[in-house]
């Protein structure tokens, strides 16, 4: 799971947030309107803003189809790729290097996402369906017959490289990492024979949740990279002495493949990176980012790659996507992902001969309060972690976010309203979001004021909101006390800051004062970490970098990385008993019972708001406003994970 | 000549060390913490912990600083977590591309700004001046970014002249092999330099103009061509060639907005992305080598004085 910025590359990973945030491009040209967006209710239920083809079905072209042909794709303007070696880090854990790049040329044991759907797709996977056994804690996975580039069989063998290079690798730092979860939680692993891949865990979990949260994060490796040198041989077949076999090989292995991997220059000529499984072989990499890749003549995949390349073109602003596309349209730009700002040019951008996708990627934006903050509410006044910890507060300044009115009017409709961990969009079959409501996120300041009424706040519209009855405020909240908090947003991106301008105008309306502070992207994340009220830190209260979360590479939406207490993605260090209890239920329940278990957390998330949710973003491939497609290209359909699939790409005349 | 050169490069040793203590001392003030923001927020402590230590992130600043002296004393200007490469291959492949594109720039710039400035001044006060003094104006207070985009919108999206992006080579001979992508971000830097040095050159010759050799060289029936040539040139250009010295580092480092708005990656455009990004060490190396390229800018201004003006003596 991860989170990811509105205004940047999706990521994987809150490290990935990082660099995704960097990369989608979010925010929006001032709005004139800004000032009276709070006028317009939101009420009604969430509503799917995705539209344009290649969602559910792929887009189908203008003619008949033709072999060959180049697809030009626009990278993330600053976020190139930079890493090759699928056992990525948090350093380098990027959309950019996971999605649209490794996922190509190394084969996962399964994949997921196609058609726009977050599900596994067992038909064009490396694993069949994994048989479980010994009371659920064990695994047993029969592979499908796949070939390495070089000539070598995809095998159980190459499933426990990976696990014995991950396991003796310094694990806590995959990007996949979460204390007590995978690859900690792993007991066992062998490959009884070469098809069949078993793998038992300390405890029974829901089945569902560990293909879609554990087993997701596995690669087969090849044979080839078992070594600690390039002088080295490639090995050929196993001897049981290969350098994966004890800790300290396989150690010296990850060190070596992550040493070759940091060498960018060499990965075209590379003779560890040239042998892959998946659909597409690197051709040549210039250091920038463009990446040139060309059909795996041996991939044994299916379908067969049809184009004669796919290039990935690295840029330096998002006006240069911009610039590319209106002055050389799709001959320049087969597949072209349109930042947020050019949003409202989105129908002039199609009629240079486009297709325009709006995709939502696996996500959800919300920013988190500091509910151990030191920060007080007044010169001299008490913590005001005091007031956030109070629930019906969160409750109240979530119906202060007037998510209709900002999608309308700073984001051009180029975002879905979100109330909870769950994404609307893409709709998934393993949740039952039907049941799940927006109500407890619309917007309403009358709600807001009853709630605070209710709760002993004597609310004084435009001035200063005071406790009368301390038992009801809530514990540590004293009688005269106010309600005046910060909220640090990212610089840079004209929509938040017109969301966050409105939101601190709404919450004057109920006599609370949100001062608004401003700094770079990579400040506000680094300020809203998980902090102790002792910290000198921990003087933050809330920090909104204008993005969220995007699921990846663990795809089941469960709350264990964010909710928990201690996860390292818990920035607010919300603890709730009964939050926890859900969660876990979300893991080692029943599978007949994780749709339900599922929604009863996310239920409890919208009633709960340890976050503030807002507007998550459309656009496949990181919050960007749209997605262009050449109308010439078919058999695109945008991933629900964000993943390039150009096996199913071809032109038509 | 020799001895001023010496003097100057100890000094030049001095100035370079005071910039890094002080960009090093800077950088440490920001807001922010280099392992989370590279790390993200899902890292772990212990994730966090073994990135500072690996990285000598929590040892003091001197300590800190030290490391950073030695590996800088050993060629090393250390390594970017952001773009997961070392700083020197970043500039190598930077600072070529940044070369061609500010050195053609300040080339084409002076072959235009000289010999306009020269004639405004020469014709002051006609309509010659007024006119070069009004495109002046206006290119000077034009912001790059807006010169850019109307020539892009103009030659490359209205008319398709040329292309809205520069060549994506990774070497200069590359970028070279492709002038077509050139001419947008080359006369787009071209104009607002120009716009600076014609007024510097008009206002030079100006001065040199009312010089007594000058109504010498004439009164001795000098062809005019020649008064120009020989005595307004000359001795003109002192004033140009302090504002080229000055404009060396811009060269190499100054070109930020064209680099992003035409798809050109370069050093300004790393040094930006750093900076969002808290990534020390390319902040480090880029202004090393801005202070470098500072102090050779201003000697080789130096020795241009002295060629141009022989009674300059060091």
């Amino acid at each position: 799971m991860q989170r990811f910025k509105r205004s940047t590359l999706a990521i994987i990973g809150v490290a990935l947030v990082v660099l995704f945030a960097a990369a989608c491009g979010s925010s929006s040209s001032s709005n004139s309107s800004s000032s009276n967006s709070s006028s317009s209710s939101s009420s009604s239920s969430a509503g799917l803003a995705t539209s344009g083809p290649g969602l559910t079905q792929p887009t189908t072209g203008s003619g008949s189809k033709v072999s060959g042909g180049t697809v030009y794709f626009t990278e993330g303007s600053d976020a190139p790729p930079n890493y090759i070696f699928p056992m990525y880090n948090f350093q380098v854990c990027s959309t950019t290097n996971a999605n649209q790049l490794m996922n190509m040329l190394y084969y996962p044991l399964y994949t997921y996402g196609e058609n726009y759907r977050p599900t596994v797709d067992y038909s064009h996977s490396i694993g069949q369906a994994p048989v479980t056994s010994n009371g659920g804690k064990t695994f047993t996975i029969h592979l499908n017959p796949y070939k390495w580039s070089d000539g070598e069989t995809v095998s159980a063998r190459d499933l426990v490289f990976w696990m014995n290079v991950m396991k003796a690798s310094p694990a806590t730092e995959w990007c996949g990492y979460a204390p007590g979860y995978f690859p900690d939680n792993v007991v066992s692993y062998s490959a009884p024979n070469p098809s069949t891949f078993v793998i038992t865990f300390n405890k029974a979990y829901d089945p569902e949740w560990v293909l879609y949260s554990e087993l997701s994060q596995i690669f087969p490796m090849p044979m080839a990279w078992d070594r600690t040198s390039l002088s080295q041989p490639a090995p050929t077949s196993d001897n049981g002495s290969l350098p994966d076999t004890t800790k300290s090989g396989a150690a010296a292995v990850y060190k070596f493949l992550d040493t070759q991997s940091k060498d960018l220059g060499s990965w075209a000529t590379s003779p560890l990176w040239s042998v892959v499984d998946g659909p597409m072989k690197l051709q040549s990499f210039n250091t920038d980012g463009r990446v040139v890749l060309v059909p795996n003549a041996d991939w044994s995949g299916t379908p067969k790659v049809s184009i004669s390349q796919l290039v990935e073109l690295p840029y330096t602003s998002e006006a240069a996507i911009y610039n590319t596309v209106k002055s050389s349209g799709p001959a320049g730009a087969t597949i072209a992902n349109i930042p947020s700002q050019y949003a409202p040019q989105l129908s002039s951008l199609g009629a240079e001969g486009y297709q325009v996708n709006k995709a939502a990627s696996y996500s959800f934006n919300y920013f988190p309060v500091n509910l151990n903050s030191n920060a007080t509410t007044s010169p001299g006044g008490e913590p005001v972690r005091y007031v956030f910890r109070q629930t019906y507060f969160r409750n109240a300044l979530q119906h202060l976010v007037d998510q209709q009115g900002w999608i309308h009017a700073f984001l051009y409709n180029t975002a879905v309203p979100t109330c909870g961990p769950i994404p609307f969009s893409p709709p998934s079959p393993l949740v039952d979001t039907s049941s799940i409501s927006f109500s407890p996120c619309s917007f309403s300041d009358a709600t807001a004021q009853q709630l605070l009424t209710s709760h002993g706040w004597k609310v004084v519209p435009n001035g200063t909101t005071t406790c009368q009855n301390p038992s009801l405020c809530g514990a540590g909240i004293k009688q005269g006390e106010g309600i005046s908090f910060n909220i640090d947003y990212q610089s840079g991106v004209v929509a938040v800051q017109d969301e966050m301008n409105d939101l601190a105008s709404n919450a004057k309306k109920v006599g609370i004062t949100i001062n608004l502070t401003t700094h770079p992207f990579s400040t506000v994340v680094a300020t809203g970490a998980p902090c102790m009220p002792s910290a000198a830190s921990c003087k933050w209260t809330a920090e909104n970098w204008g993005a969220g979360w995007i699921y990846g590479p663990s795809y089941l939406p469960t709350g264990e990385p964010l909710y928990n207490p201690g996860s390292a993605a818990n920035a607010g260090s919300y603890s709730d008993a009964q939050m926890t209890s859900l969660i876990g239920q979300t893991i080692t329940g029943p599978l007949s019972g994780e749709s339900a278990a599922l929604t009863t957390y996310a239920k409890y998330v919208s009633q709960q708001d340890p976050v503030i949710f807002g507007p998550t973003s459309v656009g496949t491939y990181g919050g960007y406003a749209a997605t262009l497609i050449s109308n010439k290209l078919a058999g695109y359909s945008a991933n629900a994970l964000g993943f390039l699939q150009p096996q199913y790409w071809y032109f038509t005349k | 000549m020799t001895g001023f050169i010496i003097r100057r490069l100890g000094q030049a040793i001095v100035v370079v060390l005071g910039v890094t203590l002080i960009t090093f001392i800077l950088l440490h003030l920001l807001p922010g913490s280099l392992a989370r923001d590279i790390l993200g927020n899902r890292a772990t402590p212990q994730a966090i912990e073994q990135f500072n230590q690996q990285n000598h992130l929590n040892q003091p600043f001197f300590v800190q600083y030290w490391y950073f002296l030695d590996q800088l004393l050993h060629g090393n200007l250390g390594y970017s977590y952001q773009f997961n490469r070392s700083v020197d291959s970043l500039l190598k492949t930077d600072l070529p591309r940044d070369l061609v594109l500010g050195g053609l720039s300040l080339i084409f710039s002076l072959v235009i700004a000289i010999p306009t400035g020269i004639a405004q001044a020469v014709k002051r006060n006609s309509a010659v001046d007024y006119a070069g003094t009004g495109v002046s104006f206006l290119l000077y207070s034009m912001p790059q970014y807006a010169i850019a985009l109307l020539l892009i919108q103009f030659l490359s999206i209205s008319f398709h002249v040329f292309p809205a992006e520069a060549p994506q080579s990774t070497s200069a001979i590359g970028m070279l092999e492709h002038p077509a992508g050139l001419v947008l971000p080359v006369l787009s830097l071209t104009l607002v330099t120009y716009a600076a040095f014609s007024r510097y050159m008009r206002s030079s010759a100006i001065d040199t103009l009312a010089q007594d050799y000058i109504r010498t060289a004439r009164a001795k029936g000098l062809p005019e061509r020649l008064v120009l040539m020989r005595h307004l040139l000359r001795n003109s250009l002192v004033a140009v060639v302090t504002l080229v010295g000055l404009s060396i580092p811009l060269v190499l480092t100054g070109t930020l907005i064209i680099e992003q708005v035409f798809n050109y990656p370069g050093a300004g455009l790393e040094y930006f992305q750093a900076a969002l990004r808290n990534d020390y060490e390319v902040m480090l190396g880029i202004t090393v080598l801005v202070g470098v390229i500072t102090v050779v800018g201003n000697l080789m201004a130096d020795i241009g004085y002295a060629i141009l003006d022989p009674r300059i003596r060091y």
